[in-house]
């Protein structure tokens, strides 16, 4: 089940295995139909991932551009659970405006980031995630990457996700846990997955991640303090605490638009007799 | 009879309610009326105005010649003095002070009656339709009539407020300016019009795409094109329409699209700023072969341009946009009546041929108002293409290579089926491939669609003498200005007729070229500066055009311009 229709691209070692391995787990443990679940993304590495798992439906959308996409999916027909796998240079530099705006509409979908700091498949440059400082082709020392990394889980409360976790691609069994939280949950999720790209990244490494990682819930967090949860994530240290953030329950995108209330939208049909009124209506 | 108003003021101080009142009483007395708005970006003040012309005879187009201008503000009879016919009236509140009055000119009390007869300033509107009528020697009861069907719905107070107002009006003006006016409609009883669908080329084009199932449309609010998307909104709950202002155009564009590779068929409305911002997701649309129905209320550019002005000059830039060669269908409604059919029918070709669809309006086209006949919908057909055989089938191919280059659809959702789609060139199944025969196989696939698509569009129609010498040329909403500038001088004994297309791309060329080949000289008659249309075709067919008139100073042609154009050139 859920084998790959394609030869993966990524390189030996790379972190997304990892998140593959944990989306396929995710999948199968959640145990929905597979014909209601769709997996956008959009480019780069992180998006490849349609290709290498089988008997999902798929969107490989556009740079930046896969919140808005699945957005149209899931409002189309909310019988479908839409994840979007996005990496830190789709997500957090071309989508970053979508981003926050899908936040702030608490959008019924599951968001996990693959975030590496770099942007690998053009080959390296610095992402909006690299630490300030950060060297790479386009970020020559001095002084390296020239400003402070954006931060998607202080962004995304901040916007208003109203589930926004931290997850590790080293860490398989905590993340299969956050990717069904994320996608059972009910508005805006994101999972910021920390992910390292063996090729570009020398800093953010495996080693790094496994000394640098520490659990939020073994340190008794609680999800349900926005303040708090807000604190940790905008903390730019060098030490990445992983797990759930914030948890909330509010009201999300559907609820507030005229979407059909026993079909959905793609079954829906507007009745001409009732547009024949309309005009009726306009006529003097 | 033939007789333009032009109502002036600043922004806010309901000249466009005035001219609704205005229309709605010709309309029901039986008259055709064509109304332009010419409006500046700014919210109050400045200077705006409507204007109606309203005839006995089909009307589609505005004039230069005023014959009454109503006046709220002091720019409205400065900056249309000139265009007053001979004999013309103006009607200016008196409360404006202004001392270079003419014989003709009436100061009347519009405001001050409106307050004390009326209790409230805002029955100005009904003071002004008052006087107006009654310099016209119209008939009071058509307008209380007007009046009552119009606030009817507010109750029996509002309406003999109103009629109490307009009817004061009426009496003074009658009084004090008896038989200064050439015009006299007394024996007015009824005009011969039947017409009683008073509407925009946008509403026209919101109401088309509802009759054709649209269910989802996002787009970020962009003069000339807000008003469909507020339409369409108006009507959301109603029909239970997805409907979504987004953080810019190019999230409008693809959620539009994500909601259309789910099964709803979907739009996006913008000017040609915004859509400069949707070229990638168009590009995209096109590889993931997803239908989406585009509306590009144009105006002039380029940037901001002229926010809330007219022009026909993105005709290019939309049927090149975006890297990448593909197929795409453009049509460009001439007036709100044919607007409604093209709607329908872009919503059918996107989904027969799964390319993205282009309609190109034009502020003028879009905030025009006329009277059209009672559109029915019964004739509406949704034609959603090709699909998938419902049931499980593991070896669905949403790519499938066929004959005519479009495979059948299945949405996520359907049991029993993958449905795979990628902006990268693709295998049949949907995934992603650097394989060259494969590349060569989709390219020809989105290629084999053209020649059926031309099929389906309608070619160019001919109007007047068919083997003229002069032949006018034109695309879109300058139809109505050139059709009337033909028929104007034809009717001198000039030999001209007009060539005109609604479906400018793909370009359908039999007519084309019969009509090229028969006509000693073809002019294109175009809003913009570099006749982007004769462009196309000399690109197209090799055959150029004779001559061109251009406008692209943002505001509607008339016919007397083109005729003046013309007389310029030697035509006439």
């Amino acid at each position: 089940m859920l084998e790959g229709p394609q030869k993966i691209t990524w390189c030996t070692g790379c972190g997304n295995f990892g998140i593959l391995a944990a989306l396929k787990k995710a999948i199968i443990e959640i145990d929905q139909p597979l014909h209601n679940m769709v997996l956008t993304s959009g480019i780069g590495c992180s998006s490849k991932i349609p290709h290498y798992i089988g008997g999902m439906n798929s969107f490989h959308t556009l740079h930046g551009r896969p919140i808005p996409y699945a957005t149209g999916v899931h409002l189309a027909n909310t019988d479908l659970k839409v994840l979007v796998h996005t990496g830190d240079g789709d997500c957090l530099a071309e989508g970053l405006g979508h981003f926050i705006h899908a936040a702030r509409r608490n959008v019924n979908l599951a968001v996990f980031i693959h975030n590496n700091g770099v942007n690998g498949l053009t080959k390296g440059q610095y992402s909006p995630s690299a630490p300030r400082g950060y060297v790479s082709n386009t970020s020559p020392p001095p002084p390296g990457a020239p400003m402070d990394p954006v931060s998607p889980t202080a962004l995304a409360i901040v916007a208003g996700a109203t589930f926004v976790a931290r997850g590790f691609s080293g860490d398989q069994k905590s993340l299969v846990t956050l990717m069904k939280e994320a996608i059972n949950h009910t508005g805006f999720a994101v999972v910021d997955i920390l992910q390292p790209c063996v090729t570009w990244n020398r800093l953010l490494t495996w080693k790094y991640y496994n000394e640098h990682t520490y659990s939020l819930q073994e340190n008794g967090h609680d999800v349900t303090d926005r303040q708090r949860a807000l604190e940790i994530a905008m903390k730019n240290e060098d030490r990445y605490p992983v797990g759930i953030f914030y948890h909330s329950k509010h009201a999300d995108l559907a609820a507030g638009l005229a979407l059909p209330e026993k079909s959905k939208l793609r079954d829906h049909t507007n009745e001409l007799k009732d547009v024949q009124k309309i005009i009726d209506d306009l006529m003097l | 009879m033939d007789i333009s108003f032009n109502i002036g003021g600043e922004a806010g101080q309901g000249i466009d309610t005035i001219g609704d009142l205005l229309t709605q009483v010709f309309v029901q007395a039986g008259f055709y009326t064509f109304t332009i708005k010419d409006f500046e970006s700014r919210i109050r003040g400045g200077y705006n105005f409507t204007q109606i012309r309203v005839s006995d005879k089909p009307v589609h187009t505005s004039v230069d010649q005023v014959d009454v201008i109503i006046a709220l503000s002091r720019d409205a009879v400065v900056n249309q003095r000139e265009r007053l016919a001979e004999s013309g009236v103006i009607i200016f509140d008196n409360a404006v002070e202004f001392d270079d009055l003419e014989a003709c000119h009436y100061p009347a009390p519009l405001e001050k009656i409106a307050k004390e007869i009326g209790g409230d300033t805002r029955m100005m509107n009904a003071a002004a339709l008052g006087a107006v009528l009654s310099i016209l020697n119209f008939p009071f009861r058509l307008a209380q009539e007007a009046l009552m069907g119009i606030f009817g719905r507010k109750g029996e107070k509002v309406v003999a407020s109103n009629v109490n107002v307009a009817k004061t009006l009426y009496d003074m003006t009658k009084e004090n300016f008896a038989g200064t006016c050439k015009y006299n409609l007394e024996t007015l009883e009824s005009g011969p019009c039947k017409d009683r669908l008073l509407i925009t080329g946008n509403r026209a084009l919101a109401l088309g795409a509802i009759a054709a199932n649209l269910k989802w449309i996002s787009a970020y609010p962009m003069s000339p094109s807000t008003s469909l998307f507020q339409d369409v909104i108006s009507y959301s709950q109603q029909f239970k329409i997805g409907a979504l202002q987004t953080e810019d155009e190019i999230s409008s564009l693809a959620m539009a699209i994500g909601a259309s590779y789910a099964g709803a068929r979907s739009m996006v409305a913008t000017s040609g700023g915004g859509f400069a911002l949707m070229v990638e997701a168009l590009g995209f649309a096109a590889m993931v072969e997803v239908p989406v129905v585009i509306y590009n209320a144009q105006r002039p550019g380029p940037s901001t341009g002229l926010p809330t002005r007219t022009e026909q000059s993105d005709l290019l830039f939309m049927g090149f946009a975006s890297q990448g060669e593909f197929p795409r269908i453009m049509l460009a409604p001439k007036d709100p009546l044919e607007a409604f059919d093209v709607a329908t029918r872009a919503f059918n070709l996107a989904e027969k041929y799964q390319v993205p669809v282009m309609i190109l309006g034009d502020q003028y086209f879009a905030d025009s108002v006329m009277n059209v006949p009672r559109i029915d919908v019964s004739t509406v057909t949704v034609d959603r293409g090709k699909l998938a055989k419902t049931g499980p089938s593991p070896e669905f191919k949403r790519y499938l290579f066929t004959d005519d280059g479009v495979s059948p659809r299945a949405f996520p959702g359907d049991e029993g089926k993958t449905i795979v789609s990628a902006g990268n060139v693709h295998r049949e199944d949907g995934h992603i491939t650097e394989d060259a025969t494969i590349r060569n196989l989709m390219v020809q696939k989105f290629m084999n669609k053209i020649p059926r698509i031309l099929a389906d569009l309608n070619p160019p129609q001919l109007y007047g003498d068919k083997k003229a010498e002069t032949t006018l040329m034109t695309w879109g909403s300058t139809w109505g200005a050139a059709n009337e500038a033909m028929e104007l001088l034809a009717e001198k004994g000039v030999s001209i007729n007009q060539l005109h297309f609604c479906d400018v791309f793909p370009l359908r060329t039999e007519k084309l070229r019969e009509t090229f080949k028969k006509s000693k000289r073809v002019i294109a008659v175009e809003q913009n500066a570099t006749s982007q249309f004769a462009a196309l075709i000399r690109m197209e067919t090799g055959l150029g055009v004779n001559q061109h008139i251009n406008k692209y100073d943002g505001r509607a042609m008339t016919p007397g311009w083109i005729i003046g154009k013309l007389k310029e050139g030697g035509v006439v």
